[in-house]
């Protein structure tokens, strides 16, 4: 088989290679800033978009391209992927598949699953789909055995303009590669109070995170912290919950992890059926037990 | 300018309140209700404010079914001016819905600016956006957090991984809005009253060829956690620790 990839990061770009190269030749599109850090992935030929990149312009730009001699156009699921993949699949006829997080091909056919029912139900489908958006996340990446051959594509004029942009602040979280996750949920009360989990996070050499009110709603946390369904997915060694209840579109996004631990004053709360260890109580009495038992 | 706006309402099936049938994991769907997607409701909180600070007229589409009154007169009441039931949707198709949506938005004709949520709850497919900009050949102003329109042209602002940036495009365009955007408005008991006597405009999609994928399973993810629940806090506390040093060394 043969795939063509596109994503605007050099993480994700390079888990889909990894994964999609197990199944034929691949290759890939990406943004130019991405282009060095995803040559050695098992890609044959790797494409660099100049300019600014809107959906418009580079959905033009791989609609230029042969992708009859495709069998599936993958893309990432980001901001901007996603935009493509519609675009793509307007302009083209051709229908989408989307979030998916596990593929398999067989006899011609493809199966794909993704999370449905807002997460409650995963949906196992084979479809004849010519695109398809992946979770970022959903494969992890490993060196292949050779270097792509490159070529730079120049993006043509948006309709979009941009007027204004105020970057921001290079974070060094990135908590999708953390071995260790310590996560904190509306159970917390108040931003004031994550100070007091920070021996947790420096004890196990973890990363924070949190639920979508703690970042999204309260703003207690950045964005880029937020586990769950329209978050990040992450798989650490170890996930510690506090105070997160485990609504089903937070365990979505962690249901990755390997030991999974809870800490939640109500013992009916649903994270304590998807966890292995949870421990019913006070999160401000249970941190600083746990962390003087860590450091003895 | 005044604007004619156009909002994509959605409506899905409560996930809240789905439960899986604890032996087989089949979600339990019968006699659960339909509710207006939240982001969709954002979008109409958007066309709304659009209205009031531009002037102009907010109409909505829903594609949907014979049970889509109600989320229909849930936006006459937040001031939607018109609306539009086309039923015959049968779900998970978005490729389809777009066709059918942009479809009835040529066929309205004159618009200035069509706003939806930029991923619904149930799916979060995201695409429905770029698939109507795409159909419509017009511009997309993705993921906003906040609307102007001056004259012809219509600002947006959004929030990515590494800037905040300000795009812009001449109308028409379509725009999708993010959670974050506004607090959708609870209109008062009047607004609701008035809603309900308001016309709908019903209509009935054409069946077309597009290939829907062959659902293999849908069944609730298993777990396998252990879990080993403590409410004895310090044996709790040991349990975690272990399981913890375990995985640091």
């Amino acid at each position: 088989m043969k795939f063509l990839l596109f994503a605007d990061d050099a993480k994700s770009l390079s888990g889909l290679a990894t994964r999609f190269r197990e199944d034929g030749e691949v290759q890939a599109v990406t943004v130019e800033s991405e282009i060095e850090q995803c040559q050695n992935y098992g890609i044959k030929k790797l494409y660099g978009l100049k300019g600014k990149a809107f959906a418009d312009n580079v959905s033009l730009a791989i609609s230029g391209m042969d992708l009859q001699s495709y069998d599936l156009i993958v893309i990432s699921s980001s901001p901007l992927g996603r935009e493509v993949a519609g675009i793509l699949s307007g302009k083209l006829n051709f229908p989408c598949m989307t979030e998916v997080f596990e593929i398999s091909f067989s006899g011609g056919k493809m199966i794909t699953k993704r999370f449905f029912f807002g997460g409650k139900t995963i949906m196992q489908e084979e479809s004849s789909s010519k695109i398809i958006t992946v979770t970022p996340g959903s494969f992890d990446s490993s060196p292949g055995d050779n270097t792509a051959e490159k070529e730079t594509i120049d993006l043509g004029d948006s309709r979009v303009s941009l007027l204004e942009v105020k970057p921001k602040e290079k974070s060094s979280t990135n908590i999708e590669n953390a071995s260790i996750i310590v996560s904190v949920g509306r159970g917390i009360g108040k931003k004031e109070s994550i100070e007091s989990i920070m021996p947790l996070v420096e004890a196990t050499h973890g990363e924070l995170a949190g639920s979508r009110p703690v970042c999204l709603d309260y703003k207690w946390l950045s964005e880029e912290r937020q586990v769950g369904l329209s978050g990040k997915k992450v798989k650490p060694k170890v996930y510690i919950a506090l105070g997160i209840s485990g609504q089903i579109q937070h365990i979505a996004g962690m249901r990755g992890a390997k030991i999974v631990i809870a800490v939640n004053k109500d013992k009916d709360a649903p994270i304590f059926q998807e966890c292995d260890y949870g421990i019913v109580g006070d999160l401000f009495q249970v941190v600083p037990k746990l962390v003087e038992s860590l450091r003895k | 300018m005044s604007l004619n706006i156009i909002v994509l309402v959605k409506q899905i099936i409560d996930i809240d309140q789905i439960r899986n049938d604890p032996k087989t994991g089949e979600p339990l769907l019968q006699n659960i209700p339909l509710r207006i997607e939240n982001l969709s409701k954002n979008a109409i909180e958007a066309a709304v404010q659009l209205k009031e600070k531009n002037g102009g007229k907010v109409v909505c589409i829903i594609f949907g079914t014979d049970r889509s009154n109600a989320a229909m007169k849930e936006a006459y009441a937040m001031g939607a001016d018109e609306g539009y039931i086309i039923t015959g949707y049968s779900g998970n198709n978005p490729y389809r819905t777009a066709k059918v949506i942009s479809g009835k938005i040529k066929a309205l004709g004159n618009n200035s600016v069509i706003i939806m949520g930029n991923q619904s709850a149930d799916s979060y497919t995201g695409i429905l956006p770029g698939l109507i900009s795409a159909m419509l050949d017009v511009p997309l102003l993705g993921n906003a957090v906040s609307i102007e329109a001056a004259g012809e042209v219509l600002k947006i602002r959004r929030v990515l991984d590494e800037s905040d940036e300000i795009i812009s495009s001449g109308a028409p365009c379509v725009i999708s809005v993010t959670q974050e955007i506004n607090q959708p408005r609870l209109p008062p008991v009047l607004q609701i009253m008035a809603a309900g006597r308001k016309p709908i405009n019903i209509e009935q999609a054409e069946s077309d060829g597009t290939p829907v994928p062959r659902v293999i399973s849908n069944l609730a993810p298993k777990s396998e956690r252990k879990r080993e629940i403590y409410e004895d806090i310090d044996k709790g506390v040991d349990a975690a620790s272990r399981a913890i040093r375990g995985e640091i060394r």
